[in-house]
C-alpha cells in the first residue's frame, strides 16, 4: 500500500470513528453499581433481565463507593464514563444537584417515580434521582458472645451493659462512612442532642474509645472482623446484615428502642452521560414493581415503592414497608450532614487518633 | 545547532506538560480556592493552608509522614546493606537463586504483603498469641493501628528496592582497591569502614532516597496498618478528595506534601552528592 493510500484510509477511519462509537452506544449502557459480593446479585436480579427485556448490553462498572463515584463525576465535569451512577447516597445527590452534574428527572423520563414514598423528596431534591433501595443503620451483635442489646446506649456505653469482657470487641467507623455519621447522631440523641448538637456524641465516643478494638472506614472492611469473632457489637447496614446472617454469620440484627435512621441508595444520570435515553429506561426498570420485590428479597432491603406489599411476613417485619414503619424511620437532613461532615470527621479523628 | 535533540525530547516534554505540569498547576490553583459546603467557589483564599497548619491532627499527619519516611529509609539501609554486601560478595553457586529470593517479595502485591503484617500484628494476631503463650504478656497488646506498624509494613515492602540500589553501587567498586588496602596492612573491618563503605555511599543515599520518597507518598500500607485514626498525608489527601469531597483542603494538603518532599529530596541528594565527592 502506498503512503498516500494509507493516509487516505486513516483519515476516513478518523472521520467515521465518532459515528461507529455513537452507533454502538445506542445499545450499550454503562452502569456503575454494586461490586464485591453483590456483583453477582445485582447482575442476576437487575442487569441481566434488563438486557434481556430491552435487547441491549450493559457494561457493569463495579468500582467505587458513593463518594468515590461522585468524585469521578465531579472530576470529569459530569461525564465520568458511565451512564448511570447507580449507588449514590443523599449527600452526594444533594451535592450533585447543587453543582449541576446530575440530570433532573420527571415522570416523563422515569414514569415509575410516581410510586415512590411521599417522604422520598423530603430526603433528596425532587427528581434528582431514582431511589431504588431503602435500608437503615441497624445494630448487630454476636449472639454467641453477648446478650441481645436493647438500646443504642449498649453500643455507645458497652461497659455499662457488658462489663470489661467487651474490651477490644467494639468496632467504630470513620465518619467518611454514613454508617458512622448515623451512629454518632444516635449517640448525640441519647444525650439530648442531634445533627445540630453533636457534643453528646463526642462525649460518648471518648467513653467508648477504650473498648474499641477495630476502627475501619468501609462497611465491607468490617466483615472479616465479624467472621473471626473479634467484633461483638456494631452498627451495620440492614441490607448487609441480613445478607451475611443469612449466610451463617452468628450475628443478629435488631432495631434498638430509640429507632433507626434510614438510607436511600439512589441511581442518577450524570449530565454528560452518552446514552441518556437508555439510562432513564434503566432507572425506570430499577423501580419496576417486580424488580423492586425481587431486589428487596435478594439484598435484604426495603423497596422504595410504597405499593410492594406482598413480601413474606417474617421478612417484612425487619423492613420498612408500611406507613407506620416509614413514619418511625428517621431521615436527618443530608444537606446539613454534607455541610458538617468535615468538622465531624476532624473531631472524630482528634478523639480516635 | 541541530534541531534533532529538541525533536527527540519534544514528545516526552509534551507528555510531562500535559500529564504532570498541568495537573499540578490545577492542584496548586485549587488549593487557593475557597470551598463552601463541599463546593468550590471562585474566591481566592489562604484559609485552606491556615486550616491545615492550625489543626494538631494534620500537623501530626505531616510529622508522621516524614517520621515514617525517614524511619523506613533508615531501616531499609540498615537491613539492606548487609544483605546487598553478602549477595555481591558471595562465591556460592546459588548466588543467582539467593538474589532472586531476596527480590521475591516484589512478586506479591503490596496489599497482599501488608495484609500478611495485619495477620501478624492485630490484637488477635500471631504476635499476640505467641507472646501470650510464652507468658511474656498477660493482656493482648494493640500493635496496630500504629505508626510503628506502618513503618514495619513499608520497610518490608521497600527493602528489595534498597538492596538493588546498594548492590549496584557495591558492584561498581573495584575489588583491587580492597586488596590493595589489605596488602598494606589494613584489617577486613578497617578496609570495610575506610574503603568499601565510603565508596558505596552513593548507593546508600540512593537507596535511602528511593525508600523515603516511596514511603512518604504510600497509601495502601498506611491505610491498612494505620487505619483511619492514624493518618499520614496520603491517607488524609485521599479522605478529603474522595470521602469528604472537600477538594480545596485536599489540594492544599497535596501541595504541602509535594513541596516539602521535593525540598527534602533535594537536600538529601545534595548531601549524597557531597559525600560521594569526598
Amino acid at each position: 500500500m502506498k503512503r498516500r493510500d494509507l493516509l487516505k484510509r486513516g483519515a476516513a477511519l478518523a472521520v467515521a470513528a465518532p459515528y461507529v462509537i455513537t452507533a454502538r452506544s445506542q445499545e450499550t449502557l454503562i452502569v456503575n453499581t454494586q461490586g464485591g459480593e453483590y456483583q453477582e446479585l445485582v447482575e442476576r436480579v437487575v442487569i441481566r433481565p434488563f438486557e434481556k427485556k430491552f435487547g441491549v448490553r450493559v457494561v457493569h462498572d463495579a468500582t467505587g463507593t458513593a463518594s468515590q463515584d461522585y468524585a469521578k463525576i465531579r472530576a470529569a465535569r459530569g461525564a465520568p464514563g458511565f451512564d448511570v451512577a447507580g449507588l449514590l447516597t443523599p449527600p452526594e445527590v444533594i451535592l450533585g444537584v447543587k453543582e449541576g452534574f446530575l440530570e433532573k428527572l420527571t415522570e416523563r423520563e422515569v414514569p415509575n417515580l410516581k410510586y415512590l414514598w411521599d417522604k422520598t423528596w423530603q430526603v433528596i431534591p425532587g427528581g434528582s434521582g431514582a431511589p431504588h433501595t431503602l435500608q437503615y443503620a441497624a445494630l448487630v451483635y454476636h449472639k454467641e458472645k453477648i446478650e441481645r442489646p436493647r438500646s443504642w446506649a449498649d453500643y455507645w456505653e458497652p461497659q455499662k451493659r457488658y462489663g470489661d469482657k467487651i474490651k477490644g470487641h467494639v468496632i467504630n467507623y470513620n465518619p467518611a462512612n454514613l454508617l458512622s455519621v448515623y451512629a454518632l447522631i444516635h449517640g448525640a440523641q441519647l444525650g439530648g442532642g442531634g445533627v445540630d448538637n453533636m457534643e453528646p456524641a463526642w462525649a460518648r465516643l471518648k467513653a467508648q474509645k477504650p473498648y474499641v478494638g477495630v476502627v475501619v472506614t468501609g462497611s465491607a472492611e468490617a466483615v472479616p472482623h465479624f467472621e473471626n469473632g473479634q467484633v461483638w457489637i456494631s452498627p451495620y447496614w440492614s441490607g448487609r446484615s441480613g445478607y451475611y446472617i443469612d449466610r451463617g454469620l452468628p450475628f443478629e440484627m435488631l432495631i434498638p428502642q430509640e429507632g433507626v435512621i434510614g438510607l436511600f441508595d439512589v441511581a442518577c444520570v450524570p449530565v454528560g452521560a452518552k446514552n441518556k435515553k437508555l439510562a432513564y429506561e434503566f432507572l425506570n426498570w430499577r423501580l419496576d414493581k417486580e424488580v423492586q420485590r425481587q431486589w428487596a428479597l435478594a439484598y435484604f432491603t426495603s423497596p422504595t415503592r410504597s405499593d410492594v406489599t406482598d413480601l413474606p411476613a417474617k421478612f417484612a417485619a425487619s423492613q420498612i414497608v408500611t406507613r407506620e414503619q416509614m413514619a418511625k424511620t428517621q431521615f436527618p437532613d443530608s444537606d446539613v450532614i454534607g455541610a458538617r461532615r468535615k468538622d465531624w470527621t476532624l473531631k472524630w479523628q482528634e478523639i480516635m487518633a | 545547532m541541530s534541531r534533532t535533540p529538541w525533536l527527540l525530547v519534544a514528545a516526552p516534554m509534551a507528555l510531562l506538560l500535559v500529564f504532570f505540569v498541568v495537573p499540578n498547576a490545577l492542584l496548586l490553583s485549587t488549593s487557593f480556592l475557597k470551598s463552601e459546603a463541599q463546593t468550590l467557589t471562585g474566591e481566592l483564599t489562604l484559609e485552606n493552608y491556615g486550616f491545615l497548619f492550625s489543626k494538631p491532627i494534620y500537623q501530626w499527619a505531616f510529622a508522621r509522614t516524614f517520621i515514617v519516611g525517614a524511619s523506613v529509609g533508615l531501616l531499609c539501609v540498615l537491613l539492606g546493606y548487609p544483605l546487598a554486601y553478602f549477595l555481591v560478595r558471595t562465591k556460592s553457586r546459588w548466588k543467582g537463586v539467593l538474589i532472586a529470593l531476596s527480590l521475591a517479595p516484589l512478586l506479591a502485591s503490596v496489599v497482599v504483603r501488608t495484609y500478611g503484617w495485619y495477620i501478624i500484628l492485630n490484637r488477635f494476631g500471631v504476635a499476640n498469641d505467641l507472646l501470650l503463650n510464652m507468658g511474656l504478656i498477660h493482656e493482648r497488646i494493640a500493635f496496630m493501628p500504629s505508626t510503628g506498624a506502618i513503618i514495619i509494613g513499608l520497610a518490608h515492602a521497600l527493602l528489595p528496592y534498597t538492596v538493588l540500589t546498594i548492590m549496584g553501587s557495591l558492584n561498581g567498586i573495584n575489588p583491587n582497591l580492597e586488596q590493595a588496602a589489605m596488602s598494606l596492612g589494613a584489617s577486613r573491618t578497617r578496609t570495610f569502614f575506610h574503603v568499601v563503605l565510603p565508596l558505596s555511599l552513593p548507593g546508600i543515599a540512593g537507596g535511602f532516597i528511593l525508600a523515603f520518597s516511596i514511603a512518604i507518598s504510600a497509601y495502601a500500607t498506611p491505610a491498612i496498618l494505620g487505619g483511619p485514626a492514624t493518618q499520614v498525608m496520603a491517607t488524609a489527601i485521599y479522605g478529603f478528595m474522595t470521602q469528604l469531597l472537600d477538594w480545596s483542603i485536599g489540594a492544599a494538603l497535596a501541595v504541602v506534601l509535594i513541596v516539602s518532599s521535593v525540598l527534602l529530596l533535594y537536600a538529601a541528594s545534595r548531601i549524597g552528592a557531597k559525600q560521594a565527592a569526598i
